[in-house]
């Protein structure tokens, strides 16, 4: 699948976006109660919105070259996750959850299917 | 697999929409709204008509139509009279409900027909390219209005509360839980309800009015929002800038349109029976 | 108890439909069938049926479709300018395969035109008025018992066909009252009674020259109607080779069950010289000259469409073998004429006659066109 460039997010609003979630991240510790972030890396969009709303800038965006847009977001602090699930909330993609019982046989079938055109 | 998944036709994903665009914040919020009402699939339809708001029906794994432009509420206006204890949702954008399709919404409002209307306003025709809408704020440039757009907006809340409608509410795609609160409330509301959803539309409108990601845009949306309470308080000049949001009306009391026309049968059958019994 | 009365043009096609199981109605009123709305508000209710007057004539054909595919067989009624208005609706009742009658009592046009006199000036709107390539039927009944057949055959060909199929009146036909004795009619076909085996949610998917088979909405099955081109499953596709099947598919299931949906009436054929093809209020004036001219030693004959769309190619095809005069006549400046004159294309004398002023041919005037050959 060609790699197209992102061209929805100039890379200087990626790092914006990645800046203030670090700066939340700062006044922040790690959670008491740990939770499970699940990513469909093959439905995120790299839009942000999940790394904007997450008040202790648990998620960050990176550069992903084997996804069509070129970006999505990571749980770069796992540890940080205190389960609010404003993430999940936001996704317009279905590509993150918290605390998910993932059927590993039904996501490897989205993902399969996702090239399928 | 969370509940709400199983309302989601995910063999029709990935969903078309830009990156970081309120539709799939819609999508989920209603798709969470049936989980928590814990509806039966098979009996709810999903209909629309065209744009970008057009093609959310075909993520939904319930019955779903996707009709022709400005028309959806007609198309469910029939589906509710020939199955009136089904689940009637539609989804429009600006164009399909309050430009080609205005007439139809006025009339599904006096009527309180029971259609639970998901209105999308982004201030935009996304799908086309963006073109001003009925919904596009003043000033602002679009495809059609290079100069600046001339033509106030619509304000929703009041356009139908004009046309009796029973039950109108507003929220935005930054606030996913009272948006989901509402759309329940809609859900739950027999008569036509009207939830409109205002959402970022950053590739097409965003882009020419200096908010090209969806950060920006619905940063600017955030900067819109306002309770009821301090909407109440502001001047004329002030209330055009801004959307309240919250439930802006609800009334429980009236009758909706099939139970109306069910008294109708009633009434011309008995009448029948009466007419064939003289007649003997 | 005779069942012998005089009905107007659109009483009967009511009476027809609601026993045709009718249950839906919704339209908008509209010279010269405004009588047809007013009458179902009275009637449906008495039969728990569903009728609703809606805001315009889109928002009528709107909710017919959304009745039927809901499971209703659903009917609206509407003349030229309302017939215009429903052109888009109409495609997508072609596209999604979906059941439907609409009655088209014409008047004369364009535009407001005339609308308290006939015409038969929208021939070629009603095969081509909405856009892409689609196939459709039309149904045209010029008597009294003609519309009570034709109404029921609508029903029937709609549901068997998956396809919209319209019932053309005369505006003089549609408001005249005449004496009808009304039949008893047992064959209603319902195709949506039938379990199908729906795998995979294949509602699209069959041989070529077959009805799809297509389920309602609320069968238990989460099935996809779009009016965009689509696959099997009916989810929007712009793959060459899907669309071509599929417009395939929907063209044939018509074109392959001719035999089926055309229905005609022929009047002294067997040694006709000279053919009239004519339909609606002119072939009944063509009817009366045709007796006229056989009065006087003239051979000719009157072949009556009641199906003008399609058009009855190859039938027209084996009475050019040995007729080789045929006339044309319908009130206005040309339009079935030209689908006659391409099937008669080896030779034979073709004339038509032709108007277009509100006013119906007269038996005189057919009998003096037709001792022009």
């Amino acid at each position: 699948m060609p790699l197209a460039e992102s061209k929805f997010l100039a890379s200087q609003d990626e790092l914006e976006v990645n800046q203030e979630a670090l700066e939340r991240r700062q006044k922040k510790e790690p959670s008491k109660t740990k939770h499970k972030i699940t990513l469909r890396p093959f439905y995120c969009k790299g839009c942000g919105l999940c790394v904007d709303i997450c008040p202790t800038g648990t998620l960050l965006l990176q550069t992903n070259k084997r996804t069509r847009w070129g970006v999505t977001a990571i749980k770069a602090a796992p540890d940080y996750c205190i389960g609010c699930k404003m993430c999940e909330h936001r996704c317009p993609d279905f590509a993150i959850f918290i605390d998910y019982e993932a059927d590993e046989e039904q996501e490897r079938a989205l993902e399969a299917r996702k090239d399928h055109e | 697999m969370r509940d709400y998944e199983k309302y989601i036709r995910y063999e029709t994903f990935p969903n078309p929409w830009c990156p970081g665009c309120g539709d799939g914040i819609i999508l989920k919020a209603t798709a969470m709204a049936f989980a928590e009402l814990e509806l039966d699939p098979n009996d709810i339809i999903v209909v629309a008509g065209i744009g970008c708001s057009g093609r959310m029906p075909t993520f939904f794994k319930t019955n779903t139509l996707h009709t022709t432009h400005g028309r959806a509420l007609t198309y469910a206006t029939g589906i509710k009279l020939a199955q009136p204890d089904k689940l009637v949702v539609v989804i429009s954008g600006d164009g399909d409900a309050l430009a080609i399709g205005g007439n139809h919404l006025i009339h599904a409002a006096r009527r309180n027909i029971g259609i639970n209307l998901i209105l999308i306003n982004n201030g935009v025709y996304g799908m086309t390219g963006g073109q001003a809408s009925p919904l596009t704020p003043q000033l602002f440039h679009t495809g059609t209005t290079p100069y600046g757009n001339i033509e106030p907006r619509f304000d929703t809340a009041d356009l139908l509360i004009a046309a009796k409608v029973s039950f109108v509410a507003r929220e935005t795609v930054n606030r996913p839980f009272p948006l989901k609160e509402v759309i329940k409330k809609a859900l739950l509301h027999k008569g036509f309800s009207v939830v409109e959803a205002i959402s970022n539309c950053h590739v097409n409108l965003g882009s020419k009015n200096k908010m090209k990601t969806a950060l920006s845009m619905t940063k600017w949306i955030a900067g819109k929002t306002v309770t009821k309470a301090e909407y109440a308080e502001m001047s004329d000049e002030e209330k055009r800038q801004k959307y309240p949001v919250g439930v802006l009306k609800q009334e429980d009391e009236r009758l909706e349109y099939t139970e109306i026309y069910h008294n109708v049968v009633r009434a011309a059958v008995e009448e029948q029976r009466r007419a064939e019994g003289r007649a003997q | 108890m005779s069942k012998r009365r005089a009905l107007q043009g659109n009483a009967i096609v009511v009476k027809a439909a609601i026993a045709a199981g009718c249950d839906f109605y919704a339209g908008y009123p509209i010279s010269p069938s405004s009588e047809i709305t007013v009458y179902m508000s009275r009637e449906l209710p008495k039969l728990e049926r569903v009728f609703i007057q809606m805001e315009d004539e889109i928002a009528s054909i709107g909710a017919c479709i959304g009745a039927s595919l809901a499971g209703r067989k659903a009917m609206t009624a509407t003349s030229g300018p309302g017939f215009s208005l429903m052109q888009e609706n109409l495609g997508f009742a072609v596209m999604a395969e979906v059941p439907l009658v609409i009655v088209n009592a014409m008047r004369g046009g364009p535009s407001t035109g005339l609308p308290t006199k006939p015409s038969q000036a929208d021939m070629m709107q009603m095969r081509w008025g909405t856009h892409g390539d689609h196939p459709i039927i039309a149904l045209y009944p010029a008597f009294p018992e003609e519309i009570y057949y034709e109404t029921i055959r609508a029903f029937n060909l709609a549901e068997k066909f998956w396809n919209p199929v319209i019932l053309i009146l005369d505006e003089c036909i549609a408001k005249a009252h005449e004496d009808i004795e009304i039949p008893e009619i047992e064959d209603i076909y319902s195709d949506r009674m039938k379990k199908h085996d729906i795998r995979d949610l294949n509602i699209y998917e069959r041989h070529f020259g077959e009805s799809p088979p297509r389920i309602d909405f609320f069968q238990g099955y989460p099935i996809h109607i779009d009016g965009l081109e689509h696959d099997a499953h009916g989810w929007p596709t712009s793959s060459p080779e899907v669309t071509d099947r599929m417009q395939r598919l929907r063209m044939e299931k018509i074109t392959n069950a001719l035999d089926e949906i055309i229905e005609y009436k022929e009047y002294f054929m067997e040694d006709a010289e000279i053919m009239v093809y004519s339909f609606g209020i002119s072939a009944r004036s063509a009817l009366a000259a045709v007796h006229l001219a056989r009065e006087q030693g003239i051979k000719a004959g009157l072949f009556q469409a009641l199906t003008i769309w399609p058009f009855p190619d190859d039938v027209l095809r084996k009475r050019f073998e040995r007729i080789k005069k045929v006339l044309t006549v319908e009130m206005n400046m040309g339009q079935m004429v030209f689908e006659v004159e391409r099937v008669a294309c080896r030779g034979e004398e073709k004339r038509a006659l032709l108007r277009a002023s509100g006013v119906p041919f007269t038996p005189d005037e057919v009998l003096a066109k037709i001792e022009e050959f």
